[in-house]
């Protein structure tokens, strides 16, 4: 792109409410990141808090090694040594960290719109790494920047999503993210795992028989089942699933060839992905990894950014 | 001591009377009630000229939630007592799920006593506990509670886990005379934080479905049929309920049913996705337990409000601190405060000319209708009534803003929204006890 487009948010919270233009002039930085291997410190001098209320080693990581790269101080809170534990409701430690004045605020939390509760307590940018059932956008921002730089394309693509829907962030922001793009998205779990009105994300299908969802995809992105979903309420057992539901050989087949095989990680092997194929050519689950990194770097930059400018907005 | 209220409005939905004309009081009675009384009629009385507003029965609400006992920092009986008269509500019936749980004859003593001593003088009406503790298994003394003055009695906001306890209860109940309210509700299947379907999907929250009210109500009403016990069915909330309840009402079960007020203005996309307004998603003033449903089902809450298949409109009045609501949603707890909005809620559904709505209907549902419903003296204007009434604008408009509300939790879907109607003077026995002009009450 070689006009400028200024990202309108303040924060990243979710897909829902970006444009197409805001999501391709983030892959486009993202893109640029990838062959520059030294990016302009564009982050010295701001702090980025890392707030993990879930665990999780990939993503916190990513944001770390992003944040760094580009020159950022970061502090990685641990909530098991925070006073969360000893009571203090969410929006006081909210209020706590926004008293030490970071710039950056990266938050998981296990509630669906606790991320977006929290953006309102504080006066930096805020960027949604999960919450709840809700939305993980830096992940379906990675997963798009994989799938453009193997295809070269995401318009017109058919695009699969199967596993846990119900439960699943990455299939919502994935969903919107890859409809926003002009993918054509199709949704295929058990009619347990499978919530109501996934029209309104930008889902173009949905499908019970896996064989028919994946039938001439380009891409089959398989998501992580919870292994407590797997016993009795949802799912009868764990072998009954990846029988017809987990992503191997003779299933893929029905894929159009060279379909690329995503996970968002980490993968129970053998529940919802056959280990034979996750290290196959088309598979790009490490290089989603990869370009986590990149994803982050661009989100983080820019929303760094638009704070300076609010700031200097706000002294003139 | 007498009073005598000129220039009024009067509507008293149990006659059918809509004039302009006075009202005569005397000991706290209404001694005549009349076009024929005007300022010159008597000398002796304490005159009130209501400047041609409506005067109708104080409102009588049969849902109320407090802190008392246990919980005085979401509410107490004063506090609520104020909020209730500066919203109309001359009667109320406080739930029993309080901490210690209203379950024995000597608590329902406690607690009438401790509303006769309010000074706002509401009337303060208890309620009983089904079951022990509300915990679904042993029944209550029904019979010597209601002795001891409990009007009504619930199982909180749960439904009774068997079906064979909902018999036996409304079997004795019938027995002893006391008065059966059932919340409509399938626990196994209502285990999420706001409606099921596309909406609740789209923001990653768990879904409470319509049919798990669909289920509880047939049982219900099922059992009311075995056992031929009047029953009150606790807050409606979808078109298809009201079928039921008519199919039921068909086959000659006495079963009249409630809606909560905020459930006849809010759906569920109140609760907000922040397309609009990014401050305005996962509102946690919006999370009610039933939940607020489609536009659909909220649109025929207030048809069957129209053809009577809603019998009483309530507050749903659960207040809630504020560290029990800035929570991510699916944390926060269920619970609206109500009190203060019940009568403007309803006069702006009838300021709103699509619904077709008239005062005569609405103050029926909220005065004579719930009267009738706990064998009250009060809700009517007519000799020999006491006098509980409410003068009110049905047309002044009013923002309504937390803050300014005289519950001690300010937990009000309807926080930052233009209402149309307000209280402005409330009697209580032949006494004003709230006067909109002086800001708070006597």
């Amino acid at each position: 792109m070689s006009f400028r487009y200024d990202f309108p948010h303040k924060h990243l919270l979710g897909i829902e409410g970006l444009n197409r233009l805001d999501i391709e002039s983030l892959l486009d930085r993202a893109d640029g990141f990838v062959e520059n291997k030294s990016p302009e410190q564009s982050l010295v001098g701001k702090t980025l808090i890392n707030l993990f209320f879930e665990n999780s080693t990939r993503t916190q990581s990513s944001f770390d090694i992003s944040a760094k790269r580009l020159g950022a101080d970061v502090v990685n809170m641990s909530v098991q040594s925070s006073s969360v534990k000893k009571g203090e409701t969410l929006i006081d430690t909210a209020m706590t960290l926004n008293a030490m004045a970071p710039d950056l605020l990266v938050i998981r939390h296990g509630a669906s719109g606790a991320v977006r509760l929290l953006s309102r307590k504080v006066d930096c940018a805020v960027v949604n790494a999960g919450d709840g059932t809700h939305e993980h956008p830096t992940q379906a921002l990675l997963d798009a920047l994989t799938i453009l730089r193997r295809k070269g394309r995401i318009e017109g693509l058919k695009v699969a999503i199967c596993g846990d829907i119900l439960h699943s962030r990455v299939a919502r922001s994935n969903a919107m993210l890859l409809h926003q793009l002009g993918a054509e998205v199709r949704l295929i779990a058990p009619p347990t795992l499978l919530p109501p009105g996934t029209d309104t994300w930008g889902a173009a299908s949905v499908h019970t028989d896996m064989l028919e969802g994946i039938k001439d995809c380009d891409v089959v992105m398989m998501l992580r089942l919870q292994l407590e979903r797997m016993h009795g309420l949802y799912l009868p057992s764990k072998r009954e699933f990846f029988h017809f539901y987990g992503l191997d050989k003779a299933k893929l087949a029905h894929a159009a060839p060279g379909a690329l095989i995503m996970h968002p990680g980490p993968m129970n092997r053998g529940v919802e992905i056959d280990s034979a194929i996750t290290e196959s050519a088309n598979s790009t689950i490490t290089e989603q990894v990869s370009m986590g990194v990149f994803v982050r770097m661009a989100v983080l930059e820019v929303l760094a950014q638009n704070l300076d400018r609010a700031r200097a907005e706000a002294k003139a | 001591m007498k009073r005598l209220l000129t220039n009024a409005r009067i509507i008293d939905p149990a006659s059918g009377m809509d004039t302009t004309g006075g009202v005569l009081i005397e000991d706290g009675f209404i001694a005549d009630v009349g076009p024929h009384l005007d300022a010159q009629h008597t000398s002796d009385a304490t005159i009130t000229d209501c400047e041609g507003y409506v005067l109708a029965p104080g409102l009588v609400d049969l849902r109320v939630k407090t802190g008392e006992p246990g919980s005085e920092h979401r509410e107490t009986l004063q506090s609520a007592s104020e909020a209730a008269v500066a919203g109309g509500i001359t009667s109320m019936v406080v739930m029993a799920d309080t901490d210690p749980v209203i379950d024995t004859p000597a608590l329902v003593d406690y607690l009438k006593r401790a509303g006769q001593s309010s000074k706002v003088l509401n009337h303060i009406l208890p309620s009983g506990a089904l079951t022990v503790g509300l915990e679904g298994e042993r029944m209550t003394e029904l019979g010597l509670m209601k002795d001891a003055g409990a009007v009504l009695f619930a199982n909180g906001d749960s439904a009774l886990p068997s079906a064979n306890q909902v018999r036996r209860v409304l079997q004795y109940a019938k027995g002893v005379g006391a008065r059966v309210m059932l919340r409509p509700d399938e626990p196994s299947l209502a285990t999420g934080s706001m409606n099921a379907g596309a909406f609740a999907a789209r923001l990653g929250l768990r879904g409470l479905p319509a049919h798990a009210e669909w289920i509880g109500l047939q049982r219900d009403l099922t059992l009311a049929e075995m056992t031929g016990t009047d029953v009150i069915i606790d807050q409606v909330t979808t078109a298809r309920s009201l079928d039921i309840l008519l199919d039921a009402r068909e086959r000659g079960i006495n079963a009249q049913a409630t809606a909560a007020a905020h459930s006849l203005f809010f759906n569920e996309l109140d609760i907000g996705d922040g397309s609009r307004d990014p401050g305005k998603a996962y509102l946690t003033y919006c999370k009610v337990n039933p939940p607020f449903r489609p536009e659909k089902d909220r649109l025929a809450l207030i048809e069957g409000l129209k053809a009577g298949v809603i019998n009483a409109v309530v507050s749903a009045h659960d207040p809630q601190p504020p560290e029990d609501k800035r929570l991510p949603f699916d944390d926060a707890s269920f619970g609206a405060a109500g009190l203060e909005t019940l009568l403007s809620a309803l006069t702006s559904l009838v300021a709103e000319p699509m619904y077709e709505l008239d005062l005569m209907t609405v103050l029926a549902s909220v005065t004579c209708n719930p009267a009738d419903m706990l064998g009250l003296n009060s809700g009517r204007i007519s000799e020999g009534r006491v006098a509980d009434l409410v003068l009110f604008d049905p047309d002044r408009p009013w923002k309504c803003k937390r803050d300014q509300l005289r519950s001690r939790s300010g937990n009000s879907p309807f926080d930052g929204r233009l209402l149309t109607g307000k209280t402005l003077r409330t009697m209580v026995a032949g006494k004003w006890v709230f006067d909109a002009s002086e800001g708070a009450a006597q």
